[in-house]
């Protein structure tokens, strides 16, 4: 069952990913991404991991990208042109697409982890929440900290370059 | 006793919260001090590092290693000295930033004239803690964390002036190129995680050497995506496009600090982790196999590319990716005892020369307003100081006997002839000489080439004069007399 779920959900993740590339207006591109991280919160809660499979809709799908639909709306951006497909570009990020596809395979094909059995989880995930906070705070307390001041230099970014032209 | 129990065994932490305070307190005084002068505010920046820069000094002891931070953190000598390093080039930059004024206000829009400068000189200190956390880093997820912090804050100096289409440019390339090389570390470190599991650099090859041969496939995969990412961060060939556009866009003393400290945190973590991965004699042949091959490219890449440039910033940039050639012949010698003191070594020949060449090119580029090889034309008799000044960092870059980059590249060729390296050496010797041609051909161009129209003598002010005096004689007096520069790597 879980099996099958885990295809069924990566297989719509890839299927919408590959719409944010291909599609051209910038809305549809938008609401393929909304769909692609509503299936990687399924296959959080398919592993158990309730509250970042919460998180992931609440936040990442839900207020982010909203936010990300608002702007594209404001700022009322057309659909981007059908430029000519360039054929030495498209050759070129063919082959190098293909050859990474190819090697993942072969790891894949040579590595031990698919034929080991992997032990299932310690701790029930019952109380996920309370596990996410404390390893959070107390062991990832020094990275946590880093990621603060990152949040702080992306605000004082963002105020810089959105800042009014005088004209 | 009180006192020193107070003191004593102190949280290195604290040094790289301190310039994140420093940093916070002037984003506080910037917005809330009305009439503030942006000069007031660099030089405040300026002092408060220079004493945390003294305070490295102090006898911190390493964390306690029941400590959650011990398991990301380390305090070790290498540490020490790329903590020194940052702070250093920091300082620079900023000082750097500070003839730049004028451009800065030309180039930002805002509702009244000067707004946006602080911010100016408030970002590289954000940078400057991120690449302390970063060179401390022994863990995978603080490497990504203080690397992604340290990115964010590029992107922004990056676009600083987002009026000017090159800028923007930039800012775009490199938020592009650089969120996909996060994406190759990331992959990478899921890889190398689900193999070995462990996230810690430290542990690394104690957890590979009890793996079964067959892991080996899937460890190596993940080693390789990271090392991708790390190639694009120090600018190695394959992964250089990026350089030399964001080098000519970015605001020249952003191109400095790219140029030297972003580089050098790659390096940092790139000795980490292959010394890690040395200790495995099986994955040790791979990966000297790789780093040789890298090596070898981005010399002869950044050498020959670089003869052709007409521009005073992109010949940096390809400059630059001749001298990363330069450091990873020394890290293909790793095992040898002195490769740590010569990438040390190197790194600081390194800071000293690229800062100097950009900071004429910021002067003289700014009288002009373009940083083209002509606009150095003659330099000789509009400001005999520069030329002198820029000669002698040609010269140090050039690697000439009697400058610190002599002394650098002596390091690097003799690490690299301890580990019989000898086609690399002679690669080695072939990127010198070219790289002869084409410092010199800014030499050529300011003694023996005219002026050109419309140019007219350069003042230098009395401080820059003396900021650009005391990096000019460092170069000349470490190159004669290098002793007090080992004493800086005990």
């Amino acid at each position: 069952m879980q099996l099958t779920l885990f295809w069924i959900f990566s297989l719509l993740m890839i299927l919408f990913a590959l719409g944010v590339v291909s599609l051209r207006s910038p809305i549809s591109c938008a609401l393929s991404l909304v769909g692609s991280f509503l299936a990687l919160a399924a296959l959080f809660v398919t592993l158990d991991a309730f509250f970042i499979g919460i998180i992931q809709v609440l936040v990442a799908a839900g207020a982010v990208m909203v936010l990300f639909l608002f702007i594209i709306m404001l700022l009322n951006l057309q659909a981007e042109e059908r430029r000519p497909v360039k054929l030495s570009a498209m050759v070129g990020a063919g082959a190098i697409i293909f050859c990474f596809i190819k090697l993942l395979a072969e790891v894949i094909a040579a590595s031990p982890l698919l034929s080991r059995p992997i032990p299932l989880l310690q701790e029930t995930a019952t109380n996920d929440i309370a596990m996410i906070g404390t390893t959070l705070f107390r062991s990832f307390n020094l990275p946590f900290q880093i990621i603060g001041v990152l949040l702080l230099v992306a605000t004082v970014g963002v105020v810089l370059l959105s800042r009014r032209t005088l004209k | 006793m009180l006192l020193a129990d107070l003191f004593y065994p102190v949280n290195p932490l604290y040094l790289e919260f301190s310039v994140v305070l420093l940093g916070l307190a002037l984003l506080v005084v910037e917005a809330f001090v009305p009439g503030c002068s942006k000069k007031a505010l660099a030089l405040i920046g300026v002092t408060g590092l220079l004493l945390i820069l003294l305070a490295t000094w102090l006898p911190w002891q390493p964390l306690d290693p029941s400590m959650a931070s011990a398991h990301f953190y380390t305090w070790d000598a290498l540490a020490l000295f790329f903590k020194r390093f940052m702070i250093v080039m920091t300082i620079l930059t900023m000082l750097m930033s500070l003839p730049f004024v004028p451009s800065i206000e030309r180039s930002i829009p805002g509702e009244k004239s000067g707004s946006g400068v602080g911010e100016f000189f408030i970002l590289p200190i954000f940078a400057c803690a991120s690449l302390m956390w970063l060179v401390s880093a022994v863990n995978f997820i603080m490497l990504f964390v203080s690397l992604e912090c340290l990115s964010i804050v590029l992107y922004v100096a990056i676009t600083y002036f987002r009026n000017d289409s090159k800028s923007l440019e930039a800012g775009t390339k490199y938020l592009i190129l650089s969120a996909l090389a996060t994406g190759f570390l990331v992959y990478g470190i899921a890889w190398i995680f689900g193999t070995t599991g462990t996230m810690s650099i430290n542990e690394l090859s104690k957890a590979i050497a009890g793996l079964p041969l067959s892991s080996l496939t899937p460890l190596l995969f993940g080693i390789g995506l990271i090392l991708v990412a790390f190639c694009f961060k120090i600018g190695a060939v394959p992964f250089q496009f990026w350089l030399p556009d964001v080098y000519q866009g970015a605001p020249t003393p952003i191109t400095a600090f790219l140029s030297v400290a972003s580089k050098a945190g790659g390096f940092v973590i790139l000795l980490r982790l292959l010394e890690q991965l040395y200790t495995i004699p099986l994955l040790a042949k791979k990966m000297s196999v790789i780093v040789l091959a890298l090596a070898v490219m981005t010399l002869l890449f950044g050498n020959l590319a670089a003869m052709a440039q007409s521009n005073m910033k992109r010949l940096l940039a390809y400059s630059s990716i001749a001298h990363t050639g330069y450091l990873l012949m020394a890290v293909v010698s790793i095992g040898a005892p002195l490769m740590g003191m010569a990438i040390q070594c190197y790194l600081a020949a390194y800071l000293l020369m690229t800062s100097l060449a950009f900071l004429v090119l910021l002067i003289v580029s700014q009288k002009l307003s373009n940083d083209e090889l002509y606009s150095f034309q003659g330099l000789h008799q509009r400001s005999p100081f520069l030329a002198c000044a820029m000669t002698i960092a040609m010269a140090s870059l050039a690697g000439l006997p009697l400058t610190i980059g002599f002394i650098g590249k002596l390091f690097v060729f003799e690490v690299a002839l301890q580990q019989r390296h000898y086609g690399l050496v002679v690669i080695g010797s072939i990127s010198v000489v070219a790289g002869l041609y084409y410092y010199l051909k800014v030499v050529r161009a300011m003694y023996w080439q005219q002026p050109s129209e419309g140019a007219y003598p350069i003042v230098v002010s009395k401080k820059i004069g003396c900021l650009i005096g005391a990096l000019a004689g460092g170069i000349v007096v470490l190159g004669i007399y290098p002793a007090p520069l080992f004493f800086l790597f005990k």
